[in-house]
């Protein structure tokens, strides 16, 4: 049987998308490095017909999510699989906006993402922004709601303790 | 009584006659002396181109000429008295003159200043009114400016107290707060959130 007729055993179950694949943006590029492994795949097979084409070299992105998924980049069903899992989750999974007072690491965000996808949804899509002025803690938005876990907002909840700490000071407060 | 009609018509018989022979007396004495007043005057007659003559003219004249320069003179000295006089009066009425005038003029003058004085006190005592009233005014206006002021970023300052402080804090240790220490604060947050952020995710449009 040719590995291109070959149905994978994971097909028809749900499909995992990696931690490190955050956000849309992730998604997107996955999509064009998959569009790109197609494009090559069909030349190569053009070029040199029944002759094995070696496989480009893909991406951390892509290995994982092709190999968390039990998928093979080089099956053609494999990738069509992908490809619509891609264009699905574009679609659909809810994307969570988060803004921090600075650049975090992968691995902040690994986790931040880990944790969305274990208690919020599967496929729940991570948009970073940056915004200085919140000095620690984040903001974050879904679709119709924002939640401000900032220290600023923390301040502004504890104003009046706050207000009673200077005014102590002061007396005038 | 007799003795004494005697006596007196004797007396009067002596005097009678002692008054008889005193008027015979005194009435020989003035028919001498209008003789002896005849004899001179026509002695004089005889010698009166002998009396005035030329010397005696001259003598005459010299004695006038005096006499006409003494009066002269006398004249000329009441002249220059009353010239003196009359300089002296009219020095002093021109003194006495002068001074009342000039003492009008600087009476009018003292009025004058002291009106000027007085105009000058009420403008001043008015402007300072004014001045006082305004002063007051701008105090109480600029007091309550202040203290507006003051209020407004008083209240602005306890609005804005969560910024401010945060933006404090940010400026004092911003660059030392370290993302990694605030997952925890962060997932705390997340966690405690949950529900709500759930369900706008599974319920949003």
């Amino acid at each position: 049987m040719a590995p291109e007729q070959q149905q994978p055993a994971a097909a028809a179950k749900r499909l995992e998308l990696p931690t490190l694949v955050f956000g849309p943006i992730e998604l997107r590029r996955l999509q064009r490095e998959l569009e790109a492994l197609e494009e090559y795949i069909s030349a190569a097979n053009i070029r040199n017909p029944g002759k094995q084409a070696e496989l480009p070299k893909t991406s951390r992105l892509l290995d994982a999510l092709a190999g968390n998924n039990g998928y093979n980049l080089l099956m053609p069903n494999h990738r069509e699989l992908l490809m619509k899992f891609l264009k699905d989750t574009e679609a659909k999974a809810p994307v969570i906006h988060i803004s921090l007072a600075a650049d975090p690491s992968s691995a902040f965000t690994a986790k931040l993402v880990a944790w969305l996808r274990q208690n919020i949804h599967p496929y729940a899509l991570l948009q970073l922004g940056l915004q200085p002025s919140i000095a620690a803690g984040c903001i974050l938005r879904t679709k119709n709601k924002a939640f401000d876990f900032s220290l600023r907002n923390r301040f502004k909840e504890q104003r009046s303790l706050l207000l009673k700490s200077i005014g102590g000071g002061t007396g005038k407060l | 009584m007799t003795i004494w009609w005697l006596i007196l018509i004797l007396s009067f018989i002596l005097a009678g006659g002692s008054a008889f022979i005193y008027m015979a007396i005194r009435l020989s004495k003035v028919a001498t002396q209008k003789k002896t007043l005849e004899d001179f005057e026509g002695q004089a007659e005889k010698d009166v181109e002998h009396i005035f003559n030329d010397e005696f003219r001259e003598e005459l004249r010299n004695r006038g000429r005096l006499h006409f320069e003494k009066i002269l003179g006398e004249n000329a000295m009441f002249l220059q008295q009353d010239l003196r006089l009359t300089t002296s009066q009219l020095n002093e009425y021109m003194k006495d003159q002068i001074s009342k005038d000039l003492k009008n003029a600087f009476a009018n003058y003292e009025n004058a200043i002291s009106d000027a004085k007085q105009l000058a006190v009420e403008s001043i005592t008015k402007t300072k009114e004014v001045i006082d009233e305004q002063r007051s005014t701008m105090t109480s206006q600029l007091e309550k400016e202040v203290s507006d002021e003051k209020a407004r970023r008083v209240k602005r300052l306890e609005e804005n107290m969560a910024d401010v402080v945060n933006h404090y804090v940010l400026a004092a240790i911003g660059n030392q707060i370290d993302l990694n220490d605030q997952l925890e604060y962060i997932l705390g947050e997340l966690e405690a959130n949950k529900k709500e952020i759930l369900e706008d995710v599974n319920n949003g449009a």
